[in-house]
């Protein structure tokens, strides 16, 4: 008997590791990618949305639709963070492809997050690579969205670590800490894969040369974007290798028994020097006082992760491509 | 891409054994007393530190000064001066400290921790002996500019005293000799709320002016001191010792013990104080790492402290960036620490 695939939309700021994450996830049996949707974060959300609409193109998977999401964040935040020494100034490498034939649909992305969990209640989830305002937005527009969409999968958070964007915070949550804050403490079934985790999946630079070798043409492609990327973590991290942040998220909603997880509250910092800081709660100890986190709702957080397989998966799936 | 322009903290990290200062401490006892200043808001834990102190023959206590927290100051420099009547110096100068915060406002008074008296709730009779005419403070910048590089200081409550002395006198933070302080929670849970430890908690503003004051500080947190538990049965241990201060320990760590098991689930206490005294003498049972502390003023997590591990070149300067590394205390022998607390209680 064949499980009916897990409807998923990734919600994306592609993004070199995020293009790893969209070839990954179209090519694992275990997922029907029903739509992507767009937000800023690695570039600007209208680069990310052509980004995406590119990758689709690539894929030859243009059936697939693409929801444009917020220029800003939920607190109209303009002064973004985008990433472009991280993934380039095009977001894919530099490379510099030419623009997509195709255009986003005309449902804003929280709309289109609202409407397809409505369209198929409990079965939907969210794998969202980027800042979460797309997800706020359709969390506070529809009262209805937190009980319909059947996960949430953040690549977000650094738990009990430094953060990537200063010592405090973490990239994704650093881009939009209010509409983090309300993503964790909404009762939908989040689970937030922080950088924590992440660090642990390392991508080498022996994986990139067999991933060049091989024919499959995702691989093909991903070689030529990854330079960058991987110039950035050995300057940054002096390793020779790139984390796969994106692709460990993604495979934790593709195969949820990679990682293990631990429940809890986790508030974000929305102010001062630590802003975009997730702080987790496990519920055990009491506290004299009430506290911010009391009375909240518990998401899931992961704790560990089988590094090899997400690796061994990545190569293995890019590779038949 | 201008990632290899900032420095960070400027320092390299990792393990720091910090042998040379235990071997200092060791050979010393002999020739020169270590002139120590204990910042103190006794409360009950505090009082076991403070009756360590006295009980070691290789420490010169210049004074204590007096701080909010497990009490109000004014009950702090109660306790204090109770203390070293107990202690059997009852000569030891008392200066008393702030009121409050840096900022202003009420102070944080953990009564329910440590009772209305600060003690578990013995209610001793007042003591004799009265508190000096300087403020804690002052104190401080005195006794730092009369013995440059020589003084220690204990620090065991918010960080007020010390904030103000670090704006009272520039030279101060150089002159200090090392600073050891409990306080903060690293890459772990708060004690007041799930971001904040205690100390840090009551006055954050003054915790961010002193670890980065650059000082030489060595700073314990609970991640550290939640380590090592002094339990039912070590209790029982220590009141059949003839431990000096042996019953009187136990008489008021009561109070104590019954939040452990309520706050906790733990059957004995957690030996916050004790250990950040042990960390002054017997460094080399702790493992310290560098980098630059920050704590958070503002929002639900004011009192936070974030150190940066120096483990990514930043891309563009953020708020750790420029100042100086201190010393946090990264693993503890537990063991070890939990043995030197029980020999020292139980020394008659």
């Amino acid at each position: 008997m064949l499980e009916e695939p897990k409807k998923i939309i990734i919600d994306t700021d592609p993004g070199v590791d995020d293009a790893m994450a969209i070839f990954l996830a179209l090519q694992s049996p275990e997922v029907e990618v029903i739509g992507l949707t767009t937000i800023y974060g690695n570039v600007y959300t209208a680069l990310a949305t052509r980004n995406a609409l590119h990758l689709l193109e690539i894929a030859g998977r243009t059936d697939i639709p693409v929801a444009e999401g917020s220029h800003v964040t939920i607190t109209k935040g303009t002064k973004l963070r985008i990433a472009d020494f991280v993934h380039g100034t095009d977001g894919l490498g530099n490379q510099n492809f030419p623009p997509p034939k195709g255009k986003p649909i005309e449902l804003s992305a929280a709309d289109f997050l609202i409407q397809q969990a409505s369209c198929y209640p409990g079965k939907v989830t969210v794998v969202a690579l980027g800042p979460l305002t797309n997800i706020a937005l359709a969390i506070q527009s529809d009262p209805h969205f937190v009980k319909n969409i059947q996960q949430i999968v953040v690549l977000g958070g650094a738990f009990a670590v430094n953060g990537n964007v200063n010592p405090a915070a973490e990239a994704n949550i650093f881009g939009d800490p209010d509409a983090a804050d309300v993503v964790f403490t909404s009762g939908a079934d989040v689970l937030a894969v922080g950088i924590n985790v992440t660090h642990q999946v390392f991508f080498t630079d022996a994986d990139r040369d067999k991933l060049a070798e091989s024919s499959g043409k995702y691989a093909q492609y991903l070689c030529k974007i990854l330079d960058v990327y991987y110039s950035y973590h050995h300057d940054a991290y002096s390793t020779k290798g790139v984390y796969l942040h994106d692709p460990t998220a993604l495979l934790a909603a593709v195969t949820p028994s990679l990682i293990t997880y631990t429940e809890g509250v986790v508030r974000v910092q929305t102010t001062g020097i630590t802003r975009g800081l997730t702080l987790f709660y496990n519920k055990q100890k009491r506290f004299g006082e009430v506290t911010e986190w009391s009375d909240k709702p518990s998401v899931k957080v992961a704790v560990t992760v089988d590094a090899p397989a997400v690796v061994n998966l990545v190569m293995e799936r890019l590779t038949n491509s | 891409m201008s990632n290899s322009r900032v420095v960070n903290g400027g320092c390299a990290n990792g393990l720091v054994m910090a042998d040379a200062l235990a071997e200092d401490f060791a050979n010393s006892g002999a020739m020169k007393r270590h002139k120590l200043i204990i910042d103190t808001d006794p409360g009950i834990d505090d009082s076991m530190a403070i009756l360590m102190a006295f009980q070691s023959p290789d420490l010169d206590i210049l004074g204590l000064t007096t701080i909010y927290g497990n009490v109000t100051t004014e009950g702090a420099t109660r306790n204090a001066l109770l203390l070293c009547e107990i202690a059997g110096y009852p000569g030891v100068p008392v200066a008393e400290g702030s009121p409050g915060p840096l900022k202003g406002g009420e102070p944080c008074i953990a009564d329910f921790v440590h009772g209305s008296d600060g003690l578990g709730n013995i209610f001793l009779p007042p003591p004799k002996s009265k508190k000096i005419e300087k403020s804690a403070s002052e104190f401080l910048v005195d006794k730092v500019s009369e013995y440059p590089g020589e003084v220690s200081i204990l620090a065991l409550g918010p960080l007020t005293n010390l904030a103000l002395a670090v704006k009272r006198d520039s030279s101060f933070a150089s002159k200090v000799k090392r600073i050891v302080i409990l306080g903060g929670a690293f890459f772990a849970l708060g004690n007041v709320n799930p971001a904040a430890e205690s100390n840090i908690y009551c006055d954050p503003e003054a915790a961010d002016v002193v670890f980065t004051s650059g000082a030489n500080v060595d700073v314990v947190g609970i991640n550290i001191t939640t380590q090592v538990k002094m339990t039912d049965a070590a209790f029982d241990e220590l009141r059949q010792s003839h431990g000096k201060h042996a019953q009187f320990v136990c008489d008021i760590c009561k109070f104590y013990r019954d939040w452990h098991v309520k706050s906790d689930g733990v059957y004995g206490i957690f030996l916050h104080d004790p250990v950040s005294f042990v960390a002054l003498v017997r460094p080399d049972l702790f493992t310290y790492k560098k980098g630059v502390v920050r704590v958070e003023t503002q929002g639900i997590s004011a009192g936070h402290t974030l150190m940066d591990q120096g483990l990514k070149k930043w891309n563009s300067s953020n708020p750790w960036t420029g100042h100086s590394p201190i010393s946090v205390a990264w693993t503890v022998d537990a063991d070890e620490v939990l043995n030197y607390v029980m020999k020292s209680l139980m020394k008659p």
